[in-house]
């Protein structure tokens, strides 16, 4: 029996066609129907003009595109002998504004998807003003980000030397306010606990003292059934190079170097329906990334002891992303705390971008996981331009004998229900994975 | 209890961007309250978009997202049907951002097809061209303050004045050089000789279109704090029908003028204050403004 359902509230639409035997899901493919051609779009651009393009591809993560397209281009600079002086406190800054971009995210996630879809479930409900306390937490972060970059979504204030704002103390000040704020909202709604216990759990026993809607998610989650479903291939993949995250991959409990060379793109399986999405490899295998693959490769304690007891079942990817938030807001108190507001923020590159020919790669850790921007720049002109964004390694959609990271972890399910919460458990971002 | 506006938000060719600029909206309870959301892509809503596509509901306030593409379908639906639909019975439908306004940046994606609700860059085009129901609210993403306002406008029955160009003009009349802590730099044309400074203009070099786009950024600040200018990045125009533009770090000119002068104002005017306001050294505005040294 195949039954085909549309799954909405993922940046977009997938449609998805569940196959079942024996009222199990046994096999499941993925078709994203929309695309917007932007690497056509890059085309013949200046280089410089992929700052403002490429944040649009995506509304929620369009932070990290400009993160990877400055850094494509400032590889580009440094693959042609003329490398670019970037000061710690343009790269504290850039770090800060991409932290908080994935804070908004994760928060928004939990209340306006997660929270909800469990309350769906399991028939509990929830209010709906508990969805509006993520949109304003996500809010407060956003704000901060914006001292520093002017605007979210759609900034484009980091450019090859650094970043365009200038700030003084004042915004600095007002930044860490803000912060506090989120910080004691996080505390006071999400947790119940500090922060500074929190994100200091080396065992899951400790997740006991822990009150507040993660508390009720927690619960939820377990009712639903979560911890014991939504296993996938245990590989995990982390490719860009932050203080937050290790760039490396972990296979069979074994952690390895990584290099963009190894990264294919494949064409997605499909029985006779348009799909967009290209499926992304390592060495031709499925990896999943994200924050759970970031938690396992850094070795964050508190998710690793859950991963001994639960594997990566969704209950674990759920409370890896969640966790992940609480880890990255004691970075963002540490990062605007380290800011040398005396450096500069911009070095001007020596070499004119008009002179520059070459290739250039930029990564980083996204929301969802790594993130390649890939170019080929002529005289300053964009001549080729290859996104690969994180929901391409999560949610390729690959053959029955090779399913991609988050078809595999929905092979079981008893409904299509429960399928569906997983196949939400990766955070899907429809508009990233075509582009 | 009186029934709520009922108001559907639709999303065609887009990155999202809107949808998550107004999730910054301080007011948003307000909103929920005010409205009925028949469908949005997060926020809590009556129907599924499975449900929407089936066009058996009506609303008041239509809001679309996305460059317009007639071919485009959404949950098995023709957008063409879909905004014909909702179109005819909503009483306003809102145009959110400027690919929903003028094709913006997804206009680029098929040229041929695709444009904005009423309008194909600067021409009246599109399913609702010249529709006294439309308002644009263009701007790459849109202000959550720019939507908010306009949603209790229409709650509290006002009367929204637009412009030629279908936007509020108590929104748009301004231009986003209005309010930019960078303005007497441009008074008297000192501009920044580089990126990454608090001083300076970034008219002359940088490739900044305040002085040109209709845009009220610098009066109702981003996320409530900031705005492009005010953190060193130029205005790249994203509430005009030509945006995108191209080179959009780097101002066009013709022998070291801009090629583009300030709205509204003749070259030659914009050329003799030029000259007159370049002929005096200024050191207060050639220093860095906050001087360890004094």
């Amino acid at each position: 029996m195949t039954i085909r359902k549309w799954i909405e509230r993922i940046e977009g639409e997938a449609s998805v066609q569940f196959e079942f035997e024996k009222n199990h899901v046994s096999f499941a493919t993925i078709a994203f129907p929309h695309s917007r051609g932007m690497e056509a779009i890059l085309q013949s651009k200046p280089a410089m003009d992929a700052l403002v393009i490429t944040p649009r591809v995506c509304g929620i993560c369009g932070h990290s595109h400009l993160f990877a397209a400055v850094r494509a281009i400032e590889s580009v600079y440094a693959n042609c002998g003329a490398p670019v002086e970037i000061s710690q406190k343009a790269e504290s800054i850039r770090e800060l504004t991409l932290t908080l971009e994935l804070i908004q995210n994760h928060l928004k996630w939990l209340y306006l998807v997660i929270y909800p879809e469990l309350s769906h479930l399991l028939q509990e409900k929830i209010a709906d003003s508990c969805r509006l306390k993520g949109a304003y937490a996500a809010s407060l972060a956003t704000k901060i980000l914006a001292i520093f970059a002017g605007q979210w979504p759609h900034s484009s204030y980091m450019i090859p030397g650094g970043v365009t704002c200038d700030p003084t103390h004042v915004d600095s000040i007002r930044a860490e306010g803000l912060l506090d704020e989120l910080i004691r909202w996080f505390e006071k709604e999400l947790i119940g606990i500090t922060l500074d216990e929190y994100s200091h759990f080396s065992s899951d026993k400790a997740f006991l003292t822990v009150t507040g809607d993660m508390e009720k998610i927690e619960k939820m989650l377990k009712k639903a059934k979560m911890h014991e479903q939504g296993f996938s291939y245990d590989r995990y993949l982390a490719m860009g190079e932050h203080a937050f995250s290790k760039s490396s991959k972990w296979v069979n409990r074994r952690m390895a170097k990584v290099h963009s060379k190894f990264v294919t793109l494949e064409e997605p399986y499909s029985i006779g329906e348009k799909t967009y999405a290209k499926n992304a490899l390592y060495q031709h295998n499925s990896f999943e990334t994200g924050p759970l693959a970031r938690a396992m490769i850094k070795g964050v304690p508190f998710i690793k002891q859950m991963y001994r007891q639960y594997q990566d079942s969704t209950y674990t990817r759920v409370m890896a992303r969640s966790y992940e938030a609480a880890l990255l807001l004691e970075h963002c108190k540490k990062l605007l705390h380290s800011i040398n507001l005396e450096e500069p923020s911009y070095i001007k590159p020596l070499k004119k971008i008009t002179a520059l020919s070459g290739e250039g790669i930029g990564i980083v850790e996204a929301p969802r996981g790594s993130l390649i921007h890939s170019v080929i720049l002529k005289n300053g002109i964009i001549d080729h331009y290859r996104l690969i964004t994180p929901t391409q390694w999560n949610l390729s959609c690959g053959s029955p004998k090779t399913p991609g990271p988050a078809q595999k972890a929905m092979i079981g399910a008893d409904s299509i229900e429960t399928a569906t919460f997983t196949f939400r458990s990766f955070d899907v971002c429809s508009v990233c994975t075509t582009h | 209890m009186k029934s709520r506006p009922k108001l559907l938000w639709l999303q065609g060719v887009t990155c999202n961007g809107n949808t998550h600029s107004f999730l910054n909206y301080p007011h948003l309870s307000y909103i929920l309250e005010t409205f009925e959301f028949l469908y949005h892509p997060l926020l809590p809503a009556t129907y599924t978009l499975e449900e929407i596509a089936s066009c058996t509901q009506q609303c008041d306030i239509l809001i679309f997202e996305g460059a317009y593409d007639p071919r485009m379908m959404r949950a098995g639906a023709r957008m063409e049907t879909l905004v014909q639909h909702y179109g005819s019975s909503a009483t306003t439908i809102i145009a959110a951002g400027s690919c929903a306004s003028f094709g913006g940046m997804f206009k680029q994606s098929d040229p041929e097809y695709i444009t904005g609700l009423g309008f194909d860059r600067e021409i009246a085009k599109g399913p609702f061209a010249k529709s006294p129901k439309l308002i644009n609210l263009s701007g790459c993403p849109i202000h959550p303050e720019w939507l908010g306002y306009t949603l209790r406008m229409i709650a509290d029955n006002k009367v929204i004045l637009i412009d030629e160009m279908h936007r509020p003009k108590e929104l748009y009349a301004y231009l986003a050089h209005h309010g930019c802590t960078r303005n007497e730099y441009f008074e008297w044309k000192v501009d920044a000789d580089q990126f990454g400074t608090k001083e300076g203009c970034l008219f002359y070099k940088q490739g900044c279109r305040g002085p040109m786009t209709h845009a009220s950024c610098n009066k109702i600040l981003w996320n409530d704090v900031s705005s492009k200018t005010r953190t060193g990045s130029p205005c790249f125009g994203c509430t005009e029908p030509d945006f995108p533009r191209t080179n959009m770090f780097e101002t066009k000119t013709n022998m070291s003028i801009p090629q583009d002068v300030p709205l509204g104002i003749s070259k030659r005017s914009y050329l003799t204050l030029t000259g007159i306001a370049k002929s005096f050294r200024i050191p207060r505005l050639e220093k860095r403004l906050i001087d360890d040294n004094t």
